[in-house]
């Protein structure tokens, strides 16, 4: 099999796995809607109002919209982010690149930006950008002559994260007690249905980072061979490297504008990825899209309809699952430089 | 501006078709405009709750949140979860023709989604003042077509109030701290419901002069304002008596030395319905046992022994 007929087979299989979340995402909930309603709504042959119409059109589609998107992102954030580094632990929440987004988002939130269209263009670029400060950030502090040591680098992921967390409680000291408890609420980081525009915003942000990280696929593979080798293939490293760090951060910087900062998907999806398909990006990194969107829409589903009527933050849920992930990469990791 | 998106009110409670609309505005300046009264309500503010329960308006009520607590009956309500983040679904579900929402204790991003989702939403501010709890009654009483039961509920609460001002009157104010929070430190500050209920009991509130509404504080400044009397809000959960022996250690300060630390029911005092009423009664209590001619009234449930 070629490798285009391998990757159309593995996008398609995903694809119809993300589809079958979806549809049973659509059809679980603590309004109860009948199936054959779900379906009848879907397909346009539903009631023109009513609550049922409002419940899945209104409430559980925009919402698995935008956990698609998030768990996306984020998928690719952490495939783009190991690849870059050379690093399977790197992860957006690791590498403290989450806590800097979540710094610009917060201080957005504190200055009064709400959920209108242009408030959604601020928030993520003010994401974006310390999500890109954050970055940099752990990038010169662990870098070293020869290259960036997994202990350095996860040392710096956690000192960046630590300091950009102080400077959120800074803000979170002077907030109006009123709108408190809304900035605890989501940096807890949970999925909400988000108004069209905003979708809008957040769908094509989210494209801009794919586009960047997905440009770069190839380049991933030979940045494998080291920064020499690569450019005795016509590679690029460091336009490379620029490119995939800003893809990744602009997709980490607008998943926590819109959802909050949600951990681990980035590990967990890229690690599950490649102990099933290979190490090889440019089956990776699409892979990852569905699958991340898949990932994170089951989390969801179960974060709001376990405890029905309330919910469950998404992000705990993910943190749950991720941190054993974690642990055990470390060990393998820790293993395998053992003498 | 303001007269004349009143005149286009009356001139669409006048065109044909909408002759039955109902035109209130909320608390927030807000027209709502319903076709008819509301018949099935969702309450997503305790302190609503308690006031639609109390002006006969319960039969309308079809949902609560989690907090609705008061009276018990409310809890008997179908739950639409917590304040903070109402499940959507089960919300829309009830069919309300109308929401009733707070600025302080919602979110924004809650009354977003209740706009694009087409129902009606009355907002309600936090009252800045026992006048403001008693126009809320009223208002609610309008919107629900039950004004007389609300104006016979609104005047036993004024004369109530009047007859805690008139055991106060001409006493001296202590100095009072309320602790609406203990870690971090949050008090009523200026134009909160919580300081005039304490200007009302006779008490000089030492944090009324702090920030807007109900903003945190240090431990030393509250300390530095040596109250006289303190008052520890209980929220259930043992909130209270981790945060008394905290104050107990402070020895130096007249409250403390004078045993004057006390715990009161904060749904009393923060939630603004009619208990906020029950909530100055026990402030007076607390400030000025000497007002009251049962001196074991001084040794209330309340108080902290």
């Amino acid at each position: 099999m070629t490798g285009a007929a391998r990757l159309a087979w593995i996008c398609g299989g995903l694809f119809v796995i993300l589809s079958v979340v979806a549809l049973g995402s659509l059809l679980v909930g603590a309004a109860p809607v009948a199936p054959g309603t779900v379906f009848d709504l879907i397909t346009g042959r539903g009631p023109g109002q009513g609550t049922e119409r409002t419940v899945v059109l209104a409430i559980r589609l925009p919402r698995i919209a935008a956990a698609v998107l998030a768990g996306a992102a984020l998928a690719v954030a952490g495939a783009g982010f190991q690849g870059l580094t050379r690093n399977p632990l790197a992860e957006p929440s690791i590498l403290g690149v989450s806590s800097g987004a979540a710094f610009g988002v917060v201080l957005g939130q504190v200055s009064g930006l709400g959920q209108g269209i242009v408030e959604a263009l601020g928030l993520t670029a003010l994401g974006f950008a310390g999500a890109l400060v954050a970055g940099v950030a752990v990038y010169l502090i662990a870098s070293t002559a020869g290259g960036l040591p997994v202990h350095t680098l996860l040392l710096a992921g956690v000192i960046v994260g630590i300091f950009f967390s102080a400077a959120i409680t800074v803000l979170i000291s002077i907030v109006d007690t009123n709108r408190l408890g809304g900035v605890i609420h989501w940096l807890l980081g949970s999925v909400a249905p988000i108004p069209p525009g905003s979708l809008g915003v957040f769908a094509l942000a989210t494209a801009a980072g794919l586009w960047l990280v997905l440009g770069q696929a190839r380049a991933l593979n030979l940045l494998a061979l080291g920064d020499e080798g690569a450019l005795e293939l016509g590679v690029d490293a460091l336009r490379v490297k620029r490119r995939v760090f800003a893809g990744a951060a602009l997709l980490t910087g607008t998943v926590v504008a819109f959802v909050g900062p949600i951990g681990f998907v980035g590990l967990i999806v890229p690690q599950a990825l490649r102990m099933l398909l290979g190490p090889d990006t440019r089956v990776l990194v699409p892979a990852a899209v569905l699958a991340g969107g898949a990932f994170l829409l089951a989390a969801d589903t179960l974060a709001r309809t376990v405890v029905a009527p309330a919910e469950l933050s998404v992000g705990v849920l993910t943190s749950f699952c991720g941190a054993p992930v974690f642990i055990w990469l470390l060990r393998s990791r820790a293993g395998r430089a053992a003498p | 501006m303001t007269a004349l998106c009143r005149s286009l009110i009356l001139a669409l409670c006048f065109l044909p078709g909408i002759a039955q609309a109902l035109t209130v505005v909320d608390q927030t300046g807000h027209a709502v405009t319903l076709p008819a009264a509301p018949r099935r309500i969702v309450s997503l503010v305790p302190g609503v709750t308690e006031i639609l329960f109390a002006i006969g308006a319960q039969d309308a009520l079809v949902g609560v949140t989690d907090f609705c607590d008061y009276p018990p009956d409310a809890r008997r309500k179908a739950r639409v979860g917590d304040m903070l983040a109402p499940n959507l679904e089960t919300l829309v579900s009830l069919r309300p023709d109308l929401v009733v929402a707070t600025r302080s204790g919602n979110r924004e991003e809650t009354f977003d989604q209740l706009k694009r989702l087409g129902l009606p939403v009355y907002l309600v501010d936090e009252p800045p003042s026992i006048a403001d709890v008693l126009r809320l009654v009223g208002g609610l009483g309008q919107l629900t077509g039950r004004r007389d039961a609300a104006a016979a509920v609104a005047a036993g609460l004024e004369r109530r109030i009047t007859a805690v001002r008139e055991r106060v009157a001409g006493r001296p104010h202590p100095r009072v701290l309320y602790v609406l929070w203990p870690e971090p430190l949050i008090v009523p500050g200026r134009g909160s419901l919580v300081s005039e209920l304490i200007a009302s009991a006779g008490g000089e509130s030492v944090t009324a002069d702090q920030g807007q509404g109900y903003p945190r504080m240090s431990l030393e400044a509250a300390v530095g304002r040596a109250p006289e009397v303190i008052i520890l809000a209980r929220h259930g959960a043992g909130t209270g008596p981790a945060a008394r022996e905290q104050w107990q250690r402070l020895e130096s300060l007249p409250a403390i030395r004078s045993g004057r630390l006390y715990a009161a029911d904060g749904d009393l005092l923060h939630r603004y319905g009619p208990r906020v009423v029950d909530g100055l009664e026990l402030l007076a209590r607390l400030i000025h046992p000497e007002a009251f001619t049962h001196p074991e009234a001084v040794t209330h449930p309340e108080a902290v022994k």
